[in-house]
């Protein structure tokens, strides 16, 4: 992140003086929430602060990409520290925990140089100010900042991020980002780590400790079988059965077999002598064996604890040859007890005297390395509250003589010797193992007896003695009992040794804990619940007036936000539905955005057109709906839609429907019209075209065969509605209306029947044989008899038209295209056909339609009209 | 300045509070949350939004306003093992909103239909409820009877018996509840819960989640890339 560029680019968002030392991309936590933020640690004088800003760009481009979010002044309110432990588990990021008097923040940022130097500035400014304690009005300079920055929120419109503040409530870590819950994006796993984050701070409530006897038993049999051997001095001389074995062995098998391929029989042939010598008081079950090559190490514990003792996860460090292979390095054993984690160790250091910086680095080289896989993200060595190292750590001494060291050993003056003992030594100067403590050494050296006996080594090399052996341990409320060494077992040239604990396992109470669980969790509910969009509507119910054809009538809606987060509002389709809403509703606007204590005007729209009109003539729709109001992470509304009632017309009746009625449709009642509709009960003598095509017609014949642009002038909306209503209601007056709106009204009583006049399954017929005029004859002779009348009446009406051109300047091939489209409408198509189907192709179509139409008013038709 | 902290801090005795933060594949201390969604059907009145109030809340209002929509509380309930988060969708009584019914029963695990003790048409009304969800609603949805207003035990048409005898038949869960006294209200939302089947799908915040998107879950449009992925 810090390139020059980018620091340029920060930096242009302050003012001289104020100088960006370092910039870096974070993640703002907002509970289990990330989202995207920039620190910045800004220095004037000597004062530092740590800027937050927004970037509506990633990388910032531009100064103006950037806002300022929060200014954290570096004071003695201040505090921060890092936190490499996830709480999410799936990552392996580092935390930084930033506070500003009642404020806490925590951000989280890949681990990196950048991030290291970040924090180290930070904590460099802190002592800065330590030093300084700048007083208070040195950080003016901040309020100037923030200043601009409520600024900017005033300026822009879009200040729906910086104007989200996070929730402070009494619980300052509870940080939950309450638009994220009353967006419902907060996803369950977010929701489990909120809860384990909860939990764990309040440990201290629902646990209580139990303490546990741990035996940790080492021994370097130097490659010896166990042969008929007894270890009760070793396992199982106490009075007390230990909770917990822990033993180690090194150089089970010095083979080359087992160097190599890291196989042999020793494993199973110790196990099996070890788990044979466990303390007949006890009964113990394996928890976890891990063996590399010569180092092996067995956890058991009592049957009893089995249920408390999860997550057992092994790990193994070869730090021999070449650093790798598995002569010298570590086993290792995780698991937690209770609610306690725990590492074993058994290590075997490197060799030979003088080779203790050697050793320290194998014991950093397994620290490093330990890990432990079963775990996500994997477990470290220094990530548990207790760790019992044991094993061969091969420390000796060498700045005593043999025969003095002998000496004071022999008359149990141990003092002396063990000052000069390389791991004390070494341990003093803070070489190895920090952290650890050792118990109070008390017996002989371990190290090195001629096997079978009890003396020391007496091979040429006389080895001088040695307390190779080990056990340290890491963590609280580790109680030492005893350290000893067993000199009974004799047939290594080294003797076992062992400790013992009485260590305090944290053991969950589970009555306390469910009791916290569960306040956490209505805690958490409270705060979802309270946090859902709330809205109110001044209605349910919109009912509107009679609707009449082709006139919209409007209403309003009224949504405020009641509740205390922004709301999305949207109106969803209902199951199996097309469109959130019918036809004949128009929704403005179908979704949007409310600010808490504000509110948003609807308009609703009902408009019954040539579309939507048949429909309701025959009782297929009414004007009802019910609309989803739906808010986004919240609840649905529903709205009622409705219109107290559809004026009948003869727009959107069918001309079948038409023929049988012979006064204005108003004074029939609806009934019979839909009885029409569906074909029910007709009159025996029809009209032969529907009247009002007739009295359309005759009125353009009368007074319009001579207007120039006929068909082709737009009529008045006001004309046509009255128009519609002289021929719904019948009057004794003439006919109002211009020609032009005469014509659009024959136009729109067409178009607006449930099917073309030319009936649908038609369609395609008619297209294919458009170039032809005896087969378009033949499908016009195929039509039902009302539509054929209908189609050669209005033709004939066409043709007396173009007996005018000279007037009314029309020609034959306008005419048939524009009654081509009316006569052959379109089938309804999906949306995406209509997409897919190119303007080049609906251009074929449309003149294929006006081919068709042309034949019939170019051809004398009267052979036709006949009935011949 | 006392208050400041080592920059680096490992999980060590100074640090307890932070204590099983850290990774915790298993135990008792891992607290599992399986979420469930669940609608409330029934006949207008007879105290579904009351039901609901009383668990969620704890509250009781005597003239609850009749719901038009379909309301929505969340509701966690602890169990010996997991914890079960109750996505509720309170669904409107009055028949004509009965055809968006399968809106918010469609996906739900489980199902709460209420009928009112001292109306037997109440009672009628819940076993069609019941015969739709058999029918239409997800095929291991959890379905509970629930005989509510049992306060008005002096006014009661439709005798404990008969309910019991006819969830029995259909394999209900079945209680008589009542949102004003309190009675078997937490009981039987706690008795769904353990009834649930809780595997990891069902806590898979991805798959339950989708009845609070209902017009997302349609396959209408996804939701944008957020900070949450």
């Amino acid at each position: 992140m810090s390139s020059p560029e980018q620091l340029a680019i920060i930096q242009s968002k302050f003012t001289a003086g104020e100088t960006v030392v370092i910039a870096i991309e974070a993640s703002l936590m907002q509970g289990c929430m990330r989202a995207a933020r920039l620190l910045a640690l800004v220095n004037k004088g000597s004062t530092h602060a740590l800027v937050i800003l927004l970037t509506s760009r990633t990388p910032p481009q531009v100064f103006s990409d950037l806002t300022i979010e929060r200014v954290l002044p570096i004071d003695h309110d201040f505090k921060c520290d890092l936190d490499t432990d996830g709480k999410q588990q799936d990552s392996l990021d580092v935390y930084l925990n930033v506070s500003s008097r009642k404020l806490r923040l925590v951000f989280e940022m890949r681990p990196g140089v950048t991030t290291s130097s970040l924090v180290s500035e930070i904590f460099r400014a802190i002592e800065v100010f330590q030093k300084n304690n700048s007083p208070p009005t040195e950080y003016l300079w901040i309020q100037k900042l923030t200043g601009s920055t409520r600024n900017l929120d005033s300026a822009t419109d879009d200040i729906q991020d910086v104007a989200d503040p996070l929730v402070e409530l009494e619980s300052p870590d509870l940080v939950v980002p309450r638009r994220n819950i009353a967006t419902g994006k907060t996803p369950v796993a977010a929701r489990e780590s909120v809860v384990r984050y909860q939990m764990a701070c309040k440990e201290e409530d629902y646990t209580y400790t139990e303490v546990f006897r741990m035996f940790i038993g080492t021994w370097n049999v130097n490659g010896q079988p166990p042969n008929g051997i007894t270890l009760e001095q070793w396992l199982s001389s106490d009075q007390i059965p230990p909770d917990l074995y822990a033993i180690g062995f090194q150089e089970l098998d010095l083979s080359k077999e087992a160097f190599l391929f890291n196989d042999t029989l020793r494993e199973e042939e110790w196990r099996q002598v070890v788990t044979k010598f466990l303390h007949p008081k006890g009964t113990y079950y394996q928890v976890a064996i891990v063996r590399l090559v010569g180092m092996m190490l067995i956890i058991f514990a009592q049957e009893v604890h089995k249920p408390f003792i999860k997550a057992v996860s092994v790990h193994t460090v070869g730090t021999g040859i070449m650093g790798k292979m598995g002569n010298k390095g570590g086993v290792a054993v995780s698991c937690t007890i209770h609610n306690t984690s725990v590492c074993f160790v058994n290590a075997h250091l490197a060799a030979h005297c003088e080779e203790y910086e050697r050793r320290n680095q194998d014991y950093a080289d397994i620290c490093a390395r330990l890990s432990f896989s079963s775990y996500v993200p994997p477990k470290g060595f220094k990530d548990h509250d207790q760790i019992y190292w044991l094993g061969d750590l091969n420390y000796r001494i060498t700045e005593m003589e043999s025969s003095v060291a002998k000496h004071h050993i022999t008359n149990g003056n141990y003092g002396p010797v063990i000052a000069l003992d390389q791991l004390v030594q070494q341990r003093r100067l803070g070489k190895v193992f920090q952290g650890f403590q050792e118990a109070e050494i008390n017996f002989k050296p371990t190290y090195k007896y001629d096997p079978g006996t009890d003396n020391w080594d007496s091979s040429e090399k006389g080895r001088a003695p040695a307390w190779c052996d080990r056990v340290l341990w890491k963590g609280e409320a580790i109680l030492p009992i005893d350290y000893r060494s067993h000199p009974e077992l004799k047939i290594s040239d080294h003797k076992p040794v062992s400790a013992i604990f009485d260590s305090q396992i944290r053991v969950i109470d589970i009555t306390k804990y469910r009791k916290i669980h569960e306040e956490v969790m209505k805690k958490l509910d409270k705060l979802e619940n309270e946090f859902l969009p709330q809205v109110m509507v001044d209605t349910t119910e919109v009912i509107f007036d009679t609707i009449h054809f082709m006139e919209p009538s409007t209403k309003e809606l009224i949504i405020a936000n009641t509740g205390q987060v922004p709301v999305q509002f949207e109106f969803i389709k209902k199951l199996d539905d097309t469109s959130y809403c019918k036809e004949w509703l128009h929704i403005e606007p179908y979704m949007g955005f409310i600010k808490p204590g504000e509110k948003c005007d609807i308009q609703l729209e009902i408009f019954v057109d040539k579309k939507s009109a048949c429909k309701q003539n025959s009782g297929e729709d009414k004007l009802y709906d019910i609309l989803v109001l739906h808010l986004e992470g919240g609840k649905d509304i529903f709205i009622t839609v409705l219109a107290s009632a559809y004026e009948r017309s003869c727009f959107g009746s069918s001309m079948e429907a038409l023929v049988h009625i012979r006064v204005p449709i108003r004074e029939i009642p609806a009934g019979r019209i839909m009885e029409l509709e569906n074909n029910k009960n007709p009159t025996q003598e029809p009209y032969p075209v529907p009247k009002e095509v007739w009295q359309l017609v005759d009125r353009l014949y009368r007074h319009g065969i001579k207007t120039a642009g006929l068909f082709q002038t737009p009529g008045l909306h006001s004309e046509i509605i009255a128009i519609r209503d002289w021929l719904d209601i019948g009057s004794q007056d003439a006919m109002p209306g211009g020609v032009h709106s005469v014509a659009e009204a024959l136009l729109l009583l067409l178009e607006s029947t449930a099917e073309p006049l030319v009936p649908y399954n038609l369609h395609n017929v008619c297209l294919s044989a458009a170039t032809n005029y005896l087969q378009c004859k033949q499908i016009v002779m195929q039509l039902p008899e009302i539509r054929r009348t209908v189609f050669l009446y209005i033709c004939s009406f066409l043709q007396e038209l173009l007996n005018h051109t000279e007037e009314n300047g029309l020609d034959a091939k306008t005419l048939a295209t524009l009654f081509g489209s009316i006569f052959l409408r379109d089938p309804p198509r999906s949306r995406d056909d209509r997409q897919y189907r190119s303007r080049s192709i609906q251009a074929t179509f449309d003149r294929k339609k006006a081919a068709f139409v042309y034949h019939f008013l170019v051809n004398d038709q009267s052979d036709f009209i006949l009935g011949r | 300045m006392r208050n400041i902290r080592r920059p680096i801090r490992f999980r060590t005795k100074d640090n307890m509070a932070n204590r099983g933060t850290a990774q915790r594949p298993n135990g008792q201390t891992q607290g599992k949350i399986c979420q469930f969604k669940l609608v409330l059907l029934g006949e207008s009145a007879v105290g579904k939004s009351s039901l609901v109030l009383r668990f969620v809340k704890g509250q009781f209002h005597e003239y609850q306003e009749s719901t038009i929509g379909a309301a929505f509380l969340t509701q966690t309930v602890c169990l010996d093992d997991t914890t079960v988060k109750f996505e509720i969708w309170d669904t409107a009584g009055q028949e004509r909103y009965h055809s968006l019914a399968p809106m918010y029963y469609r996906g739900a695990q489980a199902a709460i239909v209420v009928y009112d003790i001292t109306n037997q048409d109440t009672f009628v009304r819940a076993t069609t409820w019941v015969k739709e969800l058999q029918r239409q609603a997800s095929p291991n949805i959890v379905i509970a009877l629930a005989g509510n207003k049992a306060d008005l035990a002096n006014k009661r048409v439709v005798e404990c018996d008969e309910a019991q005898a006819y969830a029995d038949e259909n394999g209900l869960l079945f209680m008589e509840t009542s949102a004003k006294t309190a009675m078997n209200v937490n009981d039987i939302f706690l008795a769904i819960a353990k009834k649930l089947p809780k595997n990891e799908q069902a806590g898979n915040g991805g798959s339950s989640g989708q009845g609070r998107r209902l017009a997302e879950a349609e396959g209408q449009k996804a939701t944008a890339g957020n900070c949450c992925k």
